[in-house]
């Protein structure tokens, strides 16, 4: 098989007839249970067919169970008990490259991409990785193979681009036809499509059904429930780590999947937030802008924008559009090549995070894992380092901090001396969000304010930003990936889209497609 | 630890000798009265390099600290402020608390250098300190050969004999009559443990108060937090606003002004002066107590008994020479066999071995 040629046959065709009758599940799990260490159940005797040519949505809030799930499925996890089955046989994958050789293959919300090398020399990685190619083969054969099968599926792929100047969407049309060829049958997609505007969504669920017509079957994680409601044929809610749910396309509709997933609490999900009445003091100045990334192209091109004294500004856009780069030099943590940053009347550009937090600014920056925690330490460890200022901490004092954003964003942690990297991905976030709204005095600088949050938790959060901005004149000024917390949110929208910005828009009078069509132009 | 001594005995035996000999007189070092001296040096140096170690920032320059520190003692014991018949036992105390003082600051500044080339020029500590070691050997070469070059040496290139005055030994009796029996060798075998750390009370008192100044700094203060999390993330204290380049500079200095205090105490209470080449002659502490810190998996408490099997090893290492049973690779083919069996433990007890059977 190790070779381009044996890597045709395999794609090509279902060499390996996989459930040949829609009676045998692609994938079946029976009765598992996963705990993590302290205790916590992350999955608790689930049981869930899954058949040929078939879209499921796993949907549910934070910690329901979805990812555990489907890294079981895809070797990254093992169960405690139960056991999985492919095409009706047992299985017990030691790691991914193990469900890779079964034809399961998962594509997630960040590409997995290596950003300097090209697409072809990804895809000969990967390839080489499941034996479909050897270190010998020739990478302008990769690329021929990359332009025919990319022709075949209608995924639009460059084989000669180095994989750090494609775009956000480009990467992860990349990403499926890499999938693809090294066999996907069963194709998991965590929240890989969540944050496309829905123009880009679309040629995916276009796609997605063009694949489940050729026999394919698709796992979606997302806590989007338009989008699970868009392409799925079957919608499973888990909750507390076990199914509450499994719906079929007629009988879903958003508020029923909203009941099933977080119960009484999704009423809170219908109450709007309230428009805030910006001061006249602006507190966030940028003049022109120009920042680079890390590729020394000009990320962020001559962008001027203010935010004033208790106002929400949100900046909408694909991800990869210069976004991260901005929040990045306003935080202090990128040089501006060109241009003016002030906070209050001071000018803080190129000075460094220590001088914008010493204005008071609260920062929820792009890499939460890297910027915005340190995951060995404890949660008191982490808010002490930001919040202690004498030579000897008052432990006293900064566990009761801790305690309060643990209480405040519900944060499910046994202590506040947990080690920060045992809590769940949007647990972390609430800490990081919580230590910086506590931060926060002046202004409050984020990205992706509720990223790995569900509904309910995203809520809470985004109603906890309002009422700092409307109650304690608190300037925000965030950029987000998703376009509905960009609009609910914010009491005016900007676009950014290849490093220029677009706006401001008036919400009452600018419609969602207008914003979505600067997006994608 | 058991699992690491019966690895050792199969090897032993594959080599042609007697494992059982070579055991016995390793274990017999374990209650060898001959170890306390390391013990508690390491011990110190142990901690000292703990708290670079916590930060991610590879303190080798261990030896160069260590040396650059005790020229420091020479320097104030017998050229600065030499020891005068009759002075007053407050001169003599305030002498040894400035040499004690002036290594501490000098070990600080050689690590506090390689901080510098670290965070403010961006150079990996780890040639860096490995470097200043050399640059510590010849500059003491140098400064022994010229300028500390004692009188009284009978014709040896050295330092003088730091004055009885100034060293921080006290000398028990030999015990004249023991007890009969295994509780009368007990006893004996105790009152020499006791001679040991009576001989070297004041290094005793040392890595008490080293021991207390790290768990202070790096548990009790914002300084040993950032340590640990730049240990950890270094990008996350960017993020917050933290200066990291000082951070690695302070982390590094505190780290060699410990391991300069160690030195000091050393010198006081063991040397007595510095000969000369000293890269020939040194017992390679610096390099040693790295390995100390990393047998301890930078646990703090786990110092002092990561200090006591390497100070045994070590030990038995010169105890198999002497018998004739084995030359120093002995010593490391032990050491480094604890070591491995450590880490594979080690390995065990964060991660579980499930077996399952997948027909």
């Amino acid at each position: 098989m190790a070779s381009i040629k044996g890597l045709q046959s395999s794609t090509e065709s279902d060499q390996q007839p996989i459930g040949d009758n829609t009676s045998t599940p692609v994938v079946s799990l029976k009765r598992i249970t996963k705990t993590f260490p302290g205790g916590i159940v992350a999955l608790d005797n689930v049981s869930l067919e899954v058949y040929r040519g078939e879209i499921v949505a796993l949907l549910g809030e934070n910690g329901a169970g979805k990812s555990t799930l489907v890294k079981i499925v895809y070797g990254v996890y093992t169960p405690d008990k139960g056991r999985v089955y492919v095409d009706g046989k047992p299985v017990f994958f030691k790691n991914p490259r193990d469900a890779i050789r079964k034809g399961i293959v998962m594509v997630s919300q960040v590409p997995q991409l290596i950003e300097r090398l090209t697409v072809a020399e990804n895809f000969l990685l990967s390839l080489e990785s499941v034996g479909l190619a050897s270190p010998f083969t020739l990478t302008s054969r990769i690329s021929k193979f990359i332009e025919r099968e990319s022709e075949k599926y209608g995924i639009p792929v460059n084989p000669e681009a180095k994989v750090w100047s494609l775009t956000y969407t480009q990467k992860q049309m990349a990403e499926i036809l890499r999938a693809i060829v090294i066999g996907a049958r069963v194709l998991i997609l965590d929240e890989a499509l969540t944050y496309l505007p829905v123009i880009e969504r679309r040629k995916f669920t276009k796609f997605l059904l063009e694949f489940k017509s050729h026999g394919g079957t698709v796992i979606l994680i997302t806590h989007k429930i338009p989008e699970a409601l868009e392409s799925s044929d079957r919608i499973v809610v888990l909750r507390r780590g076990k199914i509450v749910a499994t719906l079929g396309k007629e009988e879903a509709d958003a508020e029923t999947i909203r009941r099933h997933m977080f119960g009484e609490e999704s009423k809170r999900l219908t109450e709007a937030l309230p428009r805030s009445k910006p001061g006249k003091r602006k507190i966030i100045v940028v003049e022109r802008l120009r920042v680079l990334d890390d590729y020394g192209r000009e990320a962020v091109r001559g962008v001027s924008l203010s935010v004033f004294r208790g106002e929400v500004v949100g900046i909408a856009g694909i991800v990869g559009n210069g976004q991260s780069e901005l929040v990045e030099a306003i935080a202090g943590l990128r040089r501006a090549v060109d241009g003016r940053i002030v906070i209050d009347d001071v000018d803080v550009t190129n000075k460094g995070a220590k001088a914008v937090r010493s204005m008071g600014v609260g920062i929820i920056p792009d890499h939460p894992l890297r910027l915005g925690v340190s995951a060995d330490n404890t949660i008191v460890e982490n808010i002490a380092a930001l919040f202690s200022k004498q030579l000897v901490i008052d432990w006293t004092e900064m566990r009761r901090l801790a305690g309060h954003v643990i209480k405040k964003l519900n944060v499910k942690a046994s202590s506040e001396d947990d080690p920060v990297k045992t809590l769940s991905g949007g647990n972390i976030m609430k800490i990081i969000i919580g230590r910086e709204l506590l931060y926060a005095k002046k202004a409050l600088v984020a990205y992706n304010p509720t990223r790995a949050l569900d509904e309910v938790s995203a809520a809470a959060v985004r109603g906890a930003i309002k009422s700092r901005a409307i109650n304690e004149g608190l300037a925000v000024l965030f950029a987000s990936e998703d376009l509905d917390e960009v609009l609910e949110l914010s009491d005016r929208v900007y676009v950014i889209n290849t490093g220029q910005l677009y706006g401001p828009f008036d919400l009452d009078t600018t419609s969602r497609d207008e914003i979505e069509k600067y997006m994608v132009m | 630890m058991i699992a690491g001594i019966l690895f050792y005995a199969t090897i032993l035996a594959l080599m042609g000798r007697n494992p059982v000999e070579v055991i016995y007189a390793l274990a017999r070092s374990f209650v060898s009265p001959g170890i306390v001296k390391d013990f508690l040096i390491l011990s110190m140096l142990g901690y000292a390099l703990y708290v670079s170690f916590k930060g991610a920032l590879f303190n080798i320059g261990g030896e160069g600290q260590f040396y650059i520190a005790a020229i420091g003692v020479i320097a104030i014991t017998l050229s600065l402020m030499p020891w005068s018949p009759g002075q007053s036992t407050a001169k003599t105390i305030l002498v040894i608390v400035l040499a004690v003082f002036v290594a501490t600051l000098l070990g600080g500044l050689w690590g506090l250098l390689a901080g510098v080339f670290r965070g403010y020029a961006g150079i990996d500590e780890v040639p860096v300190t490995l470097l200043l070691n050399y640059v510590a050997y010849y500059t003491v070469d140098y400064l022994v050969y010229s300028i500390f070059r004692g009188r009284h040496t009978y014709g040896y290139i050295r330092t003088d004999e730091i004055p009885e005055a100034y060293r921080l030994n006290y000398y028990l009796p030999p015990r004249t009559s023991s007890g009969e029996g295994l509780l009368g060798s007990l006893s004996s075998l105790a009152y020499q443990f006791l001679r040991e750390f009576a001989l070297y009370y004041a290094w005793v008192i040392g890595l008490a108060v080293v021991a207390l100044v790290v768990y202070f700094v790096m548990y009790r203060t914002r300084l040993g937090l950032l340590i640990r999390i730049h240990g950890s993330n270094s990008d996350y204290l960017r993020a917050i606003g933290v200066d990291v380049c000082r951070v690695a500079v302070a982390t590094l200095a505190l780290s060699g002004s410990l391991v300069g205090f160690t030195a000091s105490l050393y010198v006081l209470g063991y040397l007595g002066r510095l000969p000369y080449p000293v890269e020939e002659s040194t017992a390679n502490y610096g390099y040693i107590a790295i390995l100390v810190a990393w047998l301890a998996v930078l646990e703090y408490k786990l110092i002092p008994l990561a200090a006591y099997i390497v100070a045994a090893l070590r030990d038995a290492g010169i105890n198999l020479q002497v018998a004739q049973l084995g030359g120093t690779e002995q010593t490391f083919i032990s050491i480094g066999l604890l070591l491995t069996v450590f880490t594979v433990v080690k390995v065990f007890t964060e991660y579980r071995i499930e077996v399952r059977h997948s027909g």
